[in-house]
């Protein structure tokens, strides 16, 4: 998601290096023994704080940085953006037509639970509500997925993992999990992260001197203030780190800012009046 | 003064502003102006109370307009640099394990003492470091003036930004200084002082001294310029100045006379003009106990304002005790501040008495419409979102139980809605039945060798219902009327009637004269309220709609509360129960505000038909609702735009009031068919019920259409007092009916 230089689709699926992640509490430690112990994961949090760069950083190190057969995993990582046309087939799999017959083929979430990857469900809540029901026979002690299409009740691979994401921000009643869902994982919450944390994050993803990055976080902070006023989530990460990449390409910072940063997150003519001011007097 | 042109007006940037500080302190801070034309008016400088800062009504010292603005920017950040840097923090116990304090003053006479007794509990730890100086106006001076500067220079790091602004507004407060040199030697030294705050080079106010001691005096307020510098280094060196500076001048002749710590001067006391004397060496040495105090009143900087820390130490003294200024309706206290995490810390924050409420409630801003001007107030009115909590778990059961007939009418009224949801969806990739006509075209395609469409199912889906409804009780102090019986009821709303045409107040407000104590009066009207939402919410479980239940009350524009019970998202569960039975009265009835507040939140939902019912027993109300409080015609007006922005964002509002003068403002505030004045209070639930199903078995063309025909209700007595012009527009003037 925030990965700065675009690289091939396939190496970042393949995760042939190490995406830069810098941990804000215990998570890794709390990832990396559910994993132990196949627990699916749920991660929790707002819009560009870091959520899909963690799972990506996490299989990485799962599957590529400890010395495990499960190195020779090609993809260890499938991840799925939910959107609210996305059906338990497009996730399982369909019969495609070949010819003059149908072939089965799998979907990414079976072709995960064959393989033995991690499978990364984003904003599940997205989704149709039939898809909430093929994850759960995978998220208990059976590691199931039943293909109804073809009949098959597939075992999941030993090294299968679930990892959904939800963003409790723009919640609604049918857009919530149930808590029959939300009860078969292990919850980790995310929230954007301190000043400092975020200033180093911020230097390092866009490549900008660490008195740039500061004052960026500073700014994300601030405006995280004012998150009542017309935008749900404040700033996110994201957004900030767009805006040092804006002034790396030669943008004058207080432009960038308002592009990256007071454009983006409110339409309030005043809001964003106020934000301009916080971007003014936080930039040198 | 000059360039009306280009001047700031506080009230055109008010809401910028006010954003602006909320973005950098992380909190609300209330921006108010001070009227400069009337020097009696409270206090007429810059100051913050921690609550809010009050502002000049506008600012033209410069000819750009967006300097004065700056202006304005740079006055806010110095006083939430005072909050965000520890001044008020101060505590004397701490400065006292950092430097030697002076030792308290030598035992005063009696008065004094008695004078003393009272203020010393009640006044900030500043105040009282200032009382320990012989002479504290000095004391309070020089500190002020040290602090300013560190405050400024901590700006200055922080916001680099705003740097130019700071600069610019230094260079013109510098401008109206006079020349330290001119002034005798305290005065002079204080006024170097100040300048060098303001920016002056040192070199140069050393070089124009004549007393000497300039530049070991700058010297010692040096230190907190330094990064890392706090409260304390400005106290200590305000003390070290202040020592200094007791050279200069002789021990007063009577050492009681400023001993009390009592006797000075009060801030806002007409400042003296500097006085111009020459500065003759003898005069140092003499009389310095009465004129002196007069030097200390040299022009004050403008954009610094006035340190109060008092009136900091006053609000959260009144945080802590939870008081309530206004109206003693409620007894429970609620928490006047949004977040008051980073106020000064030596007040800690007693719990909140009222346990029910979360400390940092989230709150939203609403306009509120102004039917003397003709237009809305932009912002005006802050809504406090509360989750309400109870224990009560007996609260559902009790109510099932006692109600169980109503709530079996109720379901039965519902049932009849039911069968209409079930839906056939046609086009499914998966259902139960293969849909004949999809499958045929799907097999003619595949042999063309086209891509055969998937979506060949019929899937019976339990349909949503497509509906939202908020209810909306209001919470107000009146609730709290235990019931009576119909017969007694009757009779009290006939004189409430006659009454009525003497006094609106008592007539709305109050149906029935309280006095003659109902015989069995257990219940209150808010109980019969909780009860038929509960009832209400139980059915709608069942039903399966979406629903909400809310609460409001508060007291003055920026504390209208809102409860809530059960919020779309929640499951009904126990939670909610207890939450319902915790809805109590507690304020006034501040209804236009609420109603916007659960129209931005019934804004959020999917469903197609979205419902909002209000459930009161009087007319909208509340302390600063309109100019006087008498005149219920703004509240009313107010309400009925908020209404009418109901029906413009596709929400079918309804009122039920069980106020029998209801329909005389009602009509006002509400179309003829969506409001509904019940005589019998204990006939709630049942016309909830009646009404709700009108409102959502609307087809397809809104709710509002079939409600018209289906809520005929009979409204006793609707023919018999003809109010004014049922017609007239929402929001235009009503001449007030008195």
């Amino acid at each position: 998601m925030t990965s700065r230089t675009p690289p091939a689709a396939d190496a970042s699926s393949r995760l042939a290096s190490e995406p830069w992640y810098l941990p804000v509490a215990d998570e890794i430690a709390i990832f990396e023994a559910a994993y132990a112990a196949r627990l699916p994961v749920l991660l929790k949090g707002p819009t560009g704080c870091g959520k899909t760069r963690f799972v990506e950083h996490m299989a990485w190190r799962l599957y590529r940085d400890a010395a495990t057969p499960r190195r020779d995993i090609e993809i260890p990582l499938i991840t799925v953006a939910c959107h609210e046309d996305l059906t338990a087939t497009d996730l399982v799999g369909r019969h495609l037509l070949a010819g003059d017959a149908t072939v089965w083929t799998d979907g990414p979430l079976t072709r995960a639970v064959r393989t033995g990857a991690i499978v990364y469900l984003d904003e599940i809540v997205e989704a149709r509500k039939d898809t909430t029901v093929v994850i759960h026979s995978l998220t208990d002690h059976r590691r199931v997925l039943p293909i109804e299409k073809t009949g098959e009740l597939l075992d999941a691979h030993p090294d299968f993992l679930l990892v959904i994401s939800y963003n409790p921000g723009y919640q609604s009643v049918i857009k919530d999990l149930k808590p029959s869902t939300r009860q078969r994982f292990v919850s980790l919450e995310f929230d954007y992260p301190a000043v400092a944390v975020e200033a180093r994050i911020i230097a390092h993803e866009a490549g900008v001197d660490a008195g740039l990055a500061e004052r960026l976080a500073q700014i994300g902070a601030k405006v995280r203030n004012l998150r009542e006023h017309g935008f749900e989530e404040g700033v996110s990460t994201r957004l900030l780190i767009y805006a040092a990449e804006l002034v790396r390409g030669g943008v004058a910072p207080r432009r960038a800012c308002e592009v990256a940063i007071t454009r983006a997150v409110s339409d309030d003519a005043l809001v964003q009046q106020a934000i301009a001011d916080i971007v003014d007097v936080i930039l040198p | 003064m000059s360039e009306a042109g280009a001047a700031a007006v506080f009230a055109d940037h008010q809401r910028v502003l006010a954003l602006f500080t909320q973005g950098i302190v992380g909190r609300h801070l209330h921006l108010k102006p001070f009227d400069e034309g009337r020097p009696a008016a409270a206090p007429s400088r810059i100051s913050t109370d921690g609550e809010s800062i009050r502002l000049p009504a506008q600012v033209a010292d410069f000819p750009d307009a967006r300097h004065n603005l700056g202006a304005y920017r740079i006055a806010i950040l110095h006083q939430v640099g005072y909050l965000e840097c520890g001044t008020f923090a101060f505590d004397l116990r701490v400065a006292g394990e950092r430097m030697a304090l002076p030792p308290a003053a030598p035992a005063p006479p009696a008065s004094a003492i008695l004078r003393r007794l009272r203020p010393a509990p009640r006044s900030a730890e500043l105040e009282r470091f200032f009382a320990l100086w012989p002479r504290p106006a000095l004391l309070r001076r020089v500190f002020a003036t040290v602090e300013a500067l560190r405050i400024d220079t901590v700006m200055r790091r922080r916001y680099p930004g705003a740097r130019r602004d700071l600069d610019r507004v230094l260079a013109h407060a510098l401008g109206r200084r006079p020349p330290a040199a001119g002034l005798r030697p305290l005065a002079s030294l204080l006024e170097a002082l100040v300048q060098y705050s303001l920016g002056r080079p040192r070199a140069l106010l050393v070089a124009a001294d004549r007393t000497g001691l300039a530049d070991a005096l700058l010297a010692t307020a040096a230190p907190v310029e330094a990064d890392g510098a706090s409260v304390y280094d400005s106290a200590a060196a305000a003390l070290a100045i202040c020592a200094a500076l007791a050279a200069l001048t002789r021990p007063p002749a009577r050492p009681g006379a400023h001993g009390a710590g009592t006797d000075e001067a009060p801030p806002d006391e007409p400042p003296g003009l500097p006085e111009a004397a020459p500065a003759a060496a003898a005069e140092v040495a003499d009389g310095e106990a009465a004129p002196a105090d007069d030097a200390l009143d040299g022009a004050e900087v403008d954009f610094r304002g006035e340190l109060a820390p008092d009136a900091v130490f006053r609000r959260l003294a009144s945080g802590r005790a939870g008081t309530l200024e206004h109206d003693g309706a409620a007894e429970s206290a609620v928490p006047e501040d949004g977040a008051g995490n980073d106020a000064p810390a030596g007040a800690a924050r007693a719990p909140v008495r009222a346990a029910a409420l979360p400390p940092t409630p989230r709150s939203f801003l609403y306009d509120e419409w102004d039917c003397h001007a003709g237009d809305y107030k932009r912002a005006w009115c802050r809504v406090y979102e509360h989750r309400l909590r109870g224990e009560d778990a007996g609260f559902i059961d009790d109510v099932r139980r006692r109600h169980a007939q109503v709530a079996r009418q109720v379901r039965r009224r519902f049932d009849a809605i039911k069968p209409e949801s079930l839906a056939r969806m046609h086009g499914e990739r998966e259902g139960e039945e293969l849909e004949l006509e999809r499958a045929i075209q799907a097999a003619i395609d595949r042999r063309a060798g086209h891509a055969p469409d998937e979506h060949l199912y019929v899937r019976r889906q339990r349909g949503r219902r497509e509906v939202a409804a908020a209810f909306l009780v209001d919470m107000s102090a009146s609730t709290d009327f235990p019931i009576r019986d119909r017969a007694a009821e009757a009779a009290a709303a006939a004189a409430a009637a006659a009454a009525g045409e003497a006094d609106p107040y008592v007539w709305g407000r109050f149906g029935a004269p309280p006095d003659p104590p109902p015989p069995a009066a257990k219940r209150r009207v808010i109980d019969i309220a909780k009860e038929s939402l509960a009832l209400m919410g139980d059915a709608l479980v069942a039903l399966g709609d979406a629903h909400a239940i809310y609460g409001f009350s508060g007291s003055g524009r920026d504390n209208v509360e809102f409860h809530i019970a059960k919020d779309f998202g929640d499951p009904a569960g126990m939670r909610t129960w207890t939450a319902l039975a915790a809805i109590e009265p507690r304020r006034s009835t501040r209804m236009g505000p609420a109603i916007r507040h659960a129209l931005a939140k019934l804004a959020r939902q999917p469903e197609r038909v979205r419902v909002l019912i209000i459930v009161s027993d009087g007319y909208p109300e509340d302390q600063d609702y309109g100019p006087d409080r008498r005149d219920i015609e703004y509240g009313i007006a107010d309400t009925a735009r908020a209404l009418a922005e109901a029906e413009r964002a596709g929400v079918a509002a309804f009122c039920i009031t069980i106020d029998p003068a209801g329909h005389d403002y009602l009509r006002r505030m509400c179309a003829e068919d969506a409001y509904l004045v019940i005589d019998e209070v204990a006939a709630l639930p049942a016309e909830l019920a009646k009404v709700y199903r009108a409102l959502t078995t609307g087809n397809g063309r809104g709710p509002r259409r079939r409600g018209r025909s289906a809520l005929r209700f009979a409204h006793p007595g609707t023919g018999a007092d003809a109010g004014p012009a049922s017609g007239a527009a929402p929001g235009a003037p009503h001449e007030s009916r008195r």
